[in-house]
């Protein structure tokens, strides 16, 4: 179990997040949805200590993880896969995931490359390119298989429909549910095209201006359609 | 025909000396993005190190290792004091502190060990080669020189593509986010790369006064030719710095020996002009990423 508990961020005097607390489940997908600003990327960027927290907590298995290093969140069994398709655009695809099973979840066994590219075939016909060559599916992909490399049980994913087209993004989403099921992975998606997210995702939390206005499961959040027309843009 | 070997074998050991900084000036590109334009002060001041361990008896080859660790630590504190506390701020503040610490080590050491000329010895004959009764234009130390800068540039290459630790350090020059939310030590990366390229500057310290004069400048001409040779074969790529150093050390030697020396640093010059123009990314650079 992951949870977030009155969790408060902010930028010099401006407050980025007041309070917000959720709970992910195993071999759930949680997705965090929201207008621009509303404080997702901050809310992840916070739980992995990229951002200071100014209040609350965060727990992962009845461990707190507030304020732990964001080097060492990986040998918790935490991986972050930030905003932007945060590939290492000088290294080849081999390298950024060789990079992302470095620093496993303690206790974990190494995952075998060739394991992500049976899930991702398209990233082993391309191993050796450097991922500045990849189109932005195949980072997309990259990412996440690096993250998996580090054996986590939770991962927390940006933005990952970010600038895709609807095509690759339905493949990316897929992928993902797929993933959830075999892994048992929790799965905290933070997303602003909240109608793709809300189709893979088990619960829903909605936020504005850095609190959270609903939480439900994402099927209630999709049938409100008075929610959905002020929070959602559909 | 004797004087075109005779020059292009001093062309390879000046190119080698040349390759050995341009891998210091590489090493901390690679792990920091900022070139050192202190690298040649630090190398002076290891080699100083060295020197006065050889003027109280102690063996050439324990003065060599001492230099190299004495580069090792010395990179490793300026990293820690002086270069962290601007990392992640402009790029420019970094290099002008760099500017700095070039004066402030050569004033220290000045005012240490003094500003005359002190002879440094070589550990092999700096005598040229004699083959029947022609002598050629290479020496013992000239052979060592070129040896040294191969193993080490081969242990470069070993560190930075088939390691762990060399993956970690690659990681963290090229995106030091990311790298930490993949678990990686950044702060401790950046040190080593520090560390090393100031351990690696103390080797080229050492092939440079080796059988020479020292004095608190005698590292001076290296802070350009160092870096036109890093350059010229791609700031990013050890190969290509010790390619680059040899091509340098090569057309410096052939205008030498053919022009005139007074014409060798507009050489120079015109070698890092003519790169910055047609190739700026230097011969040997990777294609240029983007930031995604």
């Amino acid at each position: 179990m992951f949870a977030v508990e009155d969790l408060s961020a902010a930028y010099g005097p401006v407050k980025a997040l007041n309070g917000v607390s959720f709970t992910a489940s195993r071999g759930q997908v949680t997705a965090v949805l929201g207008a621009n600003g509303a404080g997702k990327t901050t809310l992840l960027r916070t739980v992995s200590g990229l951002v200071r927290s100014t209040g609350g907590s965060v727990t992962l298995n009845g461990k707190d993880i507030t304020r732990t290093a964001t080097e060492k969140l990986t040998s918790y069994g935490l991986s972050h896969v930030p905003e932007g398709r945060g590939v290492i655009a000088e290294l080849t695809v081999v390298e950024n995931l060789r990079l992302g099973g470095l620093h496993r979840a303690t206790g974990s066994e190494p995952m075998p490359i060739e394991r992500i590219f049976e899930l991702f075939p398209r990233l082993g016909e391309r191993r050796e390119a450097t991922a500045h060559m990849l189109s932005g599916g195949e980072r997309q992909m990259l990412v996440i298989g690096r993250a998996l490399m580090a054996r986590p049980t939770v991962l927390l994913l940006d933005e990952p429909s970010l600038g895709l087209a609807p095509r690759v993004v339905a493949q990316i989403f897929d992928l993902l549910r797929g993933l959830v099921q075999t892994e048992e992975l929790t799965v905290v998606l933070v997303e602003q095209n909240a109608r793709s997210a809300l189709s893979i995702a088990d619960h829903g939390v909605v936020l504005n201006l850095g609190k959270v206005v609903a939480s439900a499961p994402a099927a209630e959040l999709a049938a409100d359609e008075q929610l959905r027309h002020a929070y959602l843009g559909f | 025909m004797q004087q075109f070997l005779d020059t292009t074998l001093g062309g390879l050991v000046l190119g080698a000396v040349y390759a050995a900084f341009a891998l210091a000036l590489c090493l901390i590109w690679r792990s920091t993005r900022i070139v050192n334009f202190a690298q040649a002060a630090m190398a002076m001041v290891t080699t100083y190190i060295a020197l006065s361990l050889i003027n109280v008896d102690v063996p050439y080859w324990v003065a060599f290792l001492a230099a190299i660790a004495a580069g090792f630590v010395l990179g490793a504190v300026i990293e820690r004091v002086i270069i962290r506390p601007v990392e992640g701020k402009a790029e420019l503040n970094a290099v002008i502190l760099t500017l700095g610490l070039f004066m402030v080590l050569h004033g220290l050491t000045a005012i240490t060990f003094g500003v005359q000329h002190r002879g440094f010895p070589a550990p092999v004959s700096t005598s040229a080669i004699s083959v029947g009764d022609t002598s050629i234009g290479i020496t013992p130390f000239g052979i060592l020189t070129i040896v040294v800068v191969a193993v080490v540039m081969a242990g470069l290459v070993v560190l930075f593509r088939f390691t762990d630790l060399g993956l970690r350090m690659r990681a963290s020059a090229f995106n030091g986010e990311v790298s930490r939310l993949l678990g990686v030590r950044v702060g401790r990366m950046l040190t080593l790369g520090w560390a090393l390229a100031a351990a690696v500057g103390a080797v080229a310290g050492m092939l440079i006064a080796g059988g020479d004069l020292v004095n608190p400048a005698f590292m001076d001409p290296f802070v350009i030719y160092g870096f036109v040779a890093a350059v010229l074969g791609g700031l990013d790529s050890p190969i290509g710095s010790v390619i680059g150093g040899l091509i340098l050390g090569l057309s410096l030697s052939y205008v030498t020996g053919y022009v005139g020396e007074h014409l060798a640093p507009l050489v120079a010059l015109g070698i890092l002009m003519l790169v910055l123009l047609v190739r700026p990314s230097g011969l040997f650079a990777a294609a240029a990423a983007r930031r995604v």
